[in-house]
């Protein structure tokens, strides 16, 4: 994989790494393969339709199955790339030159060290994106296919991630983390750990929160049946209400239905307590918060930009100390 | 950070370097010198005398804890680390292609061919591949090759054959002969520089000992032999009795008179002189 | 064309085996008036010395007036040593006949340099080269 345009740094990049680079190709390919193929599989059981006008898989259709099983592993494949090149960076690409000293070879050429490492972080910048770009179309056939079933899954990570922007952001992140780290330990597998230790931590941190960066939809409803979100949102708590709107703290009743008379021996019993202590409350509706699909790519956006101020940040410390190191 | 002094190729002021933050020891303390262009120098001393440190401040891999070192920009020297770090996964050819990638305007390609050709490997082995001499050969190929005005080379001939230590040796001088270059060379093995070295620096504990050119520095000493006596006003660098015979070398102060049998020493005699005696004696 | 050998051990600075050996190849008739010198780069690269050594050399040769550089050509040499020695010269028919004479005399090489050292050191003393 060496092209006849590429010149200086990148040249030498290109060629040190050129087996990672067919090994990503190679990768997307059977990944294209494999989604493909099942969809043709996939095409030879028509659905069976549903009376709510909605359809299911016929039940001979092992494709679909299998299909659903692959994009769950894909889609984690595309969620943890981040993490693989941040490793690839910190450890082969810019620790390793400190631990086998070709730094200093690197280091004594007529190219500044800056243009060294910002050489090297565009190709992987390059490469990491293609190929992302790539594995998000070979995600995206499949998806349109097995989306569908099942409710909130664009919300799951394994979703989410490689189907918006975000995933990008995540790659840049991983480029100035792994410069930085790789810099810093300079010895290729504690950084290549460091690093994966630190973007897991990231990428789970902002997991959990993820959720919280939009503020949530309400709907209500009268007590009683379960509350839909509507469309195909996201709930995020629900709870009751009494009948001034304010949200009931149901441990409240905790225990006055402890100290009904007979709860112990009478089953009926937990029920008539509770229904009446919110009686005795006034509640009369319940709520919902949830982030309806539309939040998609608001959250995309925010989580992004925030991935970005740390790679900015990162990134400069990376110069920095490249800077501080090698006049 | 460009060597400002017209003629000079490197020069040191001061020039102090530390390791290992606030509790780690001096590698290289006080050094003072210039080196004036198109010299070929030996740096020489005792393992751990700060040779590489030295030779490392003057490619730019590090910078100075204290002082300060003139030297040419980065496109302007070569380096060869003691390790003769290459990457591993590249072949010769790739390796020599990467010097001229990374030295546009400037990479001869000829001149590296010269060092690599007599090496017994072919061009599409892999660097992971060749022996220790073989590796030497590739890294000075792409030092050569970078047309650099100072050659700064750490330990180069160590992992060499006889015979290919003097090809290179020679390819070497070739190129100083034919452009001018200034180099600059570590060695512990005396008999490897003598011969092709015109100046002398010889660092001990860090510290400068001696530096000059070689003509100025045996010129400047005497070997002395004959009966003991007071071999004032010379200043002894390092001195051996064996019954009533004294065997001395002074760092003279005019002509010696006396009952002495005077000698010129040899630069080996002059460096195993200095380096026998202990550190802060006269230098 | 000379080609030079520099022996290391011998105690004889590099500068002055490159003079002498210039000079025994002029007196040998193995360089003539017009032949060029080898170049500083072609000395050093055969025999791994410095540089500066060879020219100092070249410089002592245009001193004593047996060479002359010119600029961006080479060095030339100007003139013979000469009154050696061709190989059918009579003098060194004399000096091997005499040879001939010591060995038929039973002296050995060792007896013959030292015995040719010593009457050399009598009949010219004071005019050496050093």
């Amino acid at each position: 994989m060496s092209s006849p345009a590429l010149r200086g740094p990148a040249w030498v990049t290109v060629r040190q790494y050129r087996r990672t680079l067919w090994a990503a190709l190679a990768l997307v390919l059977l990944a294209l393969a494999a989604v493909a193929a099942l969809r043709i599989w996939d095409a030879r059981y028509p659905d069976t339709a549903l009376e709510n006008g909605g359809w299911n898989p016929d039940p001979d259709n092992r494709a679909f199955g299998l299909l659903q099983w692959l994009l769950q592993y894909l889609g984690m494949g595309l969620a943890l790339l981040p993490i693989a090149v941040a490793a690839l960076v910190a450890g082969p690409m810019v620790a390793r030159e400190y631990e086998s000293g070709t730094y200093s070879l690197s280091l004594t050429q007529s190219v500044s060290p800056a243009a060294w490492l910002r050489s090297k972080l565009l190709l992987t910048a390059a490469g990491a994106s293609l190929t992302a770009l790539a594995g998000m179309g070979v995600f995206a056939l499949g998806w349109s296919r097995t989306g569908e079933v099942g409710y909130f899954l664009w919300a799951e990570p394994y979703v989410y991630i490689p189907t918006g922007a975000v995933l990008f952001a995540y790659l840049l992140a991983a480029l100035a983390v792994g410069a930085l780290i790789g810099q810093l330990v300079r010895r290729t597998l504690p950084a290549m750990a460091a690093t994966a230790l630190v973007m897991g931590l990231l990428t789970l941190v902002l997991g959990a929160y993820r959720w919280s960066l939009m503020p949530v939809e309400t709907v209500t409803g009268p007590a009683g049946p379960t509350l839909w979100a509507p469309g195909n949102g996201l709930v995020m708590d629900t709870g009751l209400l009494t009948s001034s709107g304010a949200r009931f703290d149901e441990s409240r009743c905790w225990e006055q239905i402890n100290n009904a008379p007979g709860i112990d021996t009478d089953p009926q019993a937990w029920g008539k307590a509770q229904a009446q202590c919110f009686a005795d409350h006034g509640v009369v509706s319940q709520y919902a918060d949830y982030h309806p699909e539309s939040h998609f790519w608001p959250t995309q956006l925010i989580e992004s930009g925030i991935l970005l101020a740390l790679a900015a940040l990162a990134l400069y410390a990376a110069f920095r100390v490249l800077r501080a190191r090698h006049p | 950070m460009t060597a400002h002094t017209e003629g000079i190729a490197l020069e040191a002021d001061l020039l102090g370097k530390k390791y290992g933050g606030r509790r780690g020891g001096w590698a290289l303390r006080e050094c003072d010198f210039a080196l004036p262009t198109g010299r070929i120098c030996a740096l020489v001393g005792p393992n751990g005398a700060g040779k590489s440190t030295l030779l490392a401040l003057a490619a730019g891999l590090t910078r100075p804890t204290e002082g300060t070192l003139a030297r040419p920009a980065r496109d302007d020297l070569a380096y060869v680390a003691q390790s003769k770090p290459l990457h591993p996964r590249l072949t010769v050819a790739d390796t020599l292609r990467m010097g001229r990638e990374l030295n546009p305007g400037r990479w001869d390609g000829a001149a590296a061919l010269r060092v690599v050709e007599g090496g017994g490997f072919s061009s599409d082995t892999l660097v992971h591949h060749l022996s220790g001499g073989q590796r030497t050969r590739v890294a000075l190929a792409l030092a050569l090759g970078k047309r650099a005005g100072l050659l700064l080379l750490d330990e180069p001939m160590a992992d060499l054959d006889p015979l290919a230590r003097h090809q290179l040796m020679g390819l070497l001088m070739a190129d100083a002969a034919e452009r001018g270059t200034t180099v600059v060379m570590s060695s512990h093995i005396l008999t490897e520089l003598e011969g092709s070295c015109d100046h002398l620096l010889l660092l001990a504990g860090g510290r400068i000992r001696l530096a000059g050119t070689v003509d100025d520095l045996l010129a400047a000493h005497a070997l002395l032999r004959g009966p003991v006596g007071d071999l004032a006003p010379h200043t002894v660098v390092d001195s051996r009795t064996t019954g009533r015979q004294l065997t001395a070398l002074v760092r003279r102060e005019g002509p010696v008179e006396g009952p002495w049998e005077t000698t010129e020493p040899s630069l080996e005699e002059l460096l195993l002189a200095h380096l026998r005696t202990p550190e802060g004696a006269p230098a | 064309m000379v080609e030079y050998r520099i022996d290391r051990r011998s105690g004889v600075a590099t500068y002055l085996q490159i003079v002498q050996q210039t000079k025994q190849a002029l007196r040998m008739g193995l360089l003539e008036p017009g032949d060029r010198l080898p170049t500083a780069r072609e000395v050093v690269e055969a025999t791994a010395i410095n540089p500066n050594t060879v020219l100092k050399a070249y410089r002592e040769l245009e001193r004593e007036g047996l060479v002359e550089a010119r600029r961006g050509l080479g060095t030339f040499v100007r003139a013979t040593l000469g009154t050696t020695a061709p190989a059918d010269s009579p003098l060194r028919g004399e000096l091997a006949a005499w040879a001939r004479r010591a060995r038929a005399a039973g002296l050995d090489r060792e007896d013959v340099t030292a015995l040719f050292t010593d009457v050399l050191a009598q009949h010219f003393e004071g005019d050496g080269e050093q």
